[in-house]
């Protein structure tokens, strides 16, 4: 048993923290934990700086422009980077995060060698269209209609709560080809670009005044036959995969650690009764309830790379992963938004800081962990009958 | 980075797996419940026999010389059939304390008699006023002469019925919370003027009140330094908070196990119970609940085993979160499994009868909770 990195990991971490200390602008911090409100444009920027730097798609393999990091170097730099209060980036996220190891899996070479590099390089900002008003958790009962036409598809039909698609150009996406056999026959993974006519994006307004999320209208959209990946009516395996890609790194643990953090600054900052709110009893007892159950998760996850590092790959039991996760994730905002006091009351405020805005964004936007992706009684549903055998009916 | 366990670790885990299988059972459990010990010698001295008790020991002291993660498999297999025996007392506390704070002739005269199974030792150090807080300490070892006499009382001390020597925490110097001026002494269960009053603890094992009344002890029966006791007494303590938490590792997999196999089977509404998602999801936070207690105790494994300067956070993230789980683990469990639960017939409940105790041993939830926030410094 090893509990601290190795000299090699070491020297690695050390290296990313520096670099990330060095290039990271104060301007794209300020914004983390506010989430969703991070400007597209700022993300486009810092993107294009970690790009050169070579590290933009940590899994990604080398000769194609990706960092190519081992498992344990994957998770080092994850952690560093959201630790060091660097937002996840939407322009990486859905690209080099989902679509591109997808594409090399699955997609043709003329898919890898049109669709990669625009990715790497931030000039395609690419997003995720699978939800529709009637297909939530129930994603397979989807009715997106894509109708084979000479070598084209034509689409028809509605795909709902997709982030940053007012700033997409791409999007990956499940439509209905075929209703005749079981719902989760007859689903095909499509590549539409959305400035292809007939397309209407319409952002969603949210409560925080900011639009998270766009509705997409489909109008008898033609996308050639070419945007498949895989093979027509497979498009559930193939979504499938992209779910396993996710894996361990679906879960910014290192952005939880930095909001723990933010926590115990605001409460030193915030006084009661003339004295540091994080010396009353009573908050102290909350607030190292939380680090104490944050550090049980970090260490959940050096458990499950050292399993990684022997080849034992983590299969339906990481579902609690998102679901300890994300509702653990909630409680610490929410005692963020507590540690402000009166100033939790406002969105924004100069006097006390950014630190208002990170607190209520994203004490509001954490709602979203438990419910995207496969909501937390989904996957409790998953642990259930995968993990623990418990009969399904 | 790496906690992955060898496969001599694994086939360790494995012996004690079927040691508890041929050896124990909920049916002897059941038997010896109103045992004034609680457990059996002839299990005890086949333990020793395999070299379990002197698993992390030196060889020069008749042990195997093991890394400390060794013991983890083991008290793993020891929650999960809770095996009563008392092995963390005597190889935890009596014994570590010894290697750790004695002397050479004291550890060549202990350590191969706990290692044969002839000895039990234990460590006497709760007080009534002090809660689980190490430092706190009223009972005064006084200079008598060539020796010390010792005078006051410590409760709940783990396996005190059994135990032949205890190891005690008294106050030589300074006021009553101070962590200076403790010191440890090895006292024999016979020794004159100490009065020993028998504890059954709720999950059917043994524990003690012991009053000392002018109890005189030479001076060769100081382990360690004058006044210096309690930072060897805290590292040990450590070490045996983290060796309970694997114990309760083990008990909430099985007590996972158990419910599982009960909703499984239990049909109501015409189904099994075990398909209703009300229970499924209560089920799926048990488990969740054990995967982070684990992986907190693992962490505290290997912190011990390297050393690191975080080990004493370490294993009070890991008691914190593994008494909190342990109980809500076993509670959930009596709520799946009903009424009978509560019978003595099903094993479930004696999961949440070891909960209560293990979960108090060695501090609470909240204690962890104060002290790893007095350690992180806020």
């Amino acid at each position: 048993m090893q509990v601290s990195y190795s000299q090699d990991e070491q020297k690695f971490r050390d290296e990313v923290r520096a670099w990330l200390k060095e290039n990271t602008p104060d301007e794209i911090i300020a914004q983390t934990l506010g989430g969703s409100t991070l400007d597209p444009e700022l993300q486009k920027k810092y993107h294009k700086i970690l790009a050169e730097k070579g590290w933009i798609g940590p899994a990604f393999p080398k000769e194609l422009g990706g960092a190519g990091f081992g498992e344990m170097e994957q998770f080092i730099f994850n952690y560093e980077y959201s630790v060091s209060g660097a937002p996840r980036l939407k322009t990486q996220l859905m690209s080099v995060g989902m679509i591109g190891p997808l594409l090399l899996q699955f997609g043709t070479k003329e898919q890898q060698e049109r669709f990669i590099p625009d990715m790497l390089s931030g000039e395609t900002i690419w997003c995720q269209g699978f939800s529709e008003p009637n297909a939530g958790s129930d994603l397979a009962s989807l009715k997106t209609k894509a109708e084979l036409d000479g070598d084209e598809l034509v689409l028809y039909g509605q795909k709902t709560w997709i982030s940053i698609a007012d700033h997409a150009d791409w999007m990956f996406t499940l439509v209905r080809t075929d209703s005749s056999g079981r719902k989760q026959q007859g689903i095909t993974f499509l590549l539409v670009d959305l400035k292809s006519p007939g397309v209407t994006v319409r952002p969603i307004e949210a409560l925080t005044d900011h639009a998270p999320f766009c509705e997409i209208f489909f109008d008898n959209v033609r996308v050639p036959v070419a945007n498949i990946v895989g093979k027509m009516h497979d498009g559930w395996n193939i979504a499938k995969a992209l779910m396993q890609h996710e894996r361990l790194n679906a879960f910014p643990i290192g952005e939880l650690v930095y909001a723990v953090e933010t926590v115990r600054k605001n409460a030193e900052k915030t006084k009661f009764r003339g004295k540091p709110l994080i010396e009353d009893p009573v908050f102290r007892r909350k607030y190292s309830l939380l680090e104490i159950d944050c550090q049980a998760l970090l260490d959940t996850f050096f458990m499950l790379i050292s399993q990684l590092k022997t080849g034992t790959a983590p299969g339906p039991q990481t579902s609690f992963l998102k679901v300890y996760g994300g509702e653990l994730y909630q409680r610490v905002m929410d005692l963020d938004h507590e540690a402000i006091g009166s100033y939790g009351m406002s969105w924004y405020n100069e006097e006390f800081g950014n630190d208002v805005h990170q607190a209520t964004m994203g004490m509001i936007n954490s709602r979203s962990l438990t419910i995207w992706g496969g909501s937390s009684e989904i996957q409790r549903t998953i642990i259930a009958t995968q993990v623990l055998n418990l009969p399904r009916k | 980075m790496d906690f992955e366990l060898t496969s001599e670790h694994l086939m360790l885990k494995e012996s004690a797996a079927s040691f508890v299988k041929k050896e124990h059972s909920f049916e002897r459990l059941r038997k010896l419940h109103n045992d004034p010990l609680g457990y059996t010698d002839d299990v005890y001295k086949k333990m020793a026999e395999l070299g379990w008790m002197s698993l992390i020991y030196p060889e020069e002291y008749g042990g195997l010389g093991l890394d400390f993660s060794f013991a983890l498999g083991l008290l793993e297999e020891f929650g999960r059939g809770l095996l009563p025996e008392p092995w963390l007392s005597t190889v935890m506390l009596g014994g570590n304390l010894v290697l750790m704070g004695g002397s050479e002739s004291q550890k060549e005269e202990i350590l191969p008699e706990i290692a044969s199974g002839d000895l039990k030792m234990t460590a006497a150090y709760l007080e009534d006023d002090g809660m689980y807080e190490l430092n706190f300490c009223s009972v005064s070892a006084t200079k008598n002469g060539e020796g010390f006499s010792i005078s006051g009382k410590k409760i709940f001390v783990l396996d005190g019925c059994s135990a032949d020597k205890f190891i005690v925490t008294t106050r030589t110097s300074g006021s009553v919370t101070d962590k200076e001026g403790i010191t440890l002494f090895i006292v024999p269960r016979d020794a004159a003027g100490l009065e020993i009053k028998p504890v059954k603890t709720m999950d059917g094992r043994n524990a003690c009140m012991l009053e000392f009344k002018d109890v005189s002890v030479p001076e060769s029966a100081m382990l360690g330094e004058l006044d210096h006791g309690l930072p060897v007494f805290s590292e040990v303590m450590d070490q045996a908070t983290a060796a309970i938490c694997a114990e309760m590792v083990g008990g909430m997999s099985a007590a996972i196990d158990i419910t599982c196999e009960y909703i499984s089977e239990r049909v109501q509404f015409g189904k099994a119970i075990g398909t209703f998602q009300a229970l499924q999801h209560k089920a799926a936070d048990m488990f969740i609940q054990k995967e982070l207690s684990a992986s907190a105790m693992y962490y505290a494994f290997a912190s011990i085993e390297e050393k690191t300067e975080d080990r004493a956070m370490a294993v009070s993230v890991a008691k914190a979160k593994c008494s909190a789980a342990y109980l809500d683990v076993t509670k959930t469990a009596f709520q799946l499994c009903g009424a009978i639960a509560f019978t003595r017939e099903a094993d479930i409940g004696f999961f949440l009868m070891r909960a209560e105790v293990a979960g108090i041993l060695f501090g609470d939830t909240d204690y962890h909770l104060d002290r790893y926030a007095t350690l992180k410094g806020y």
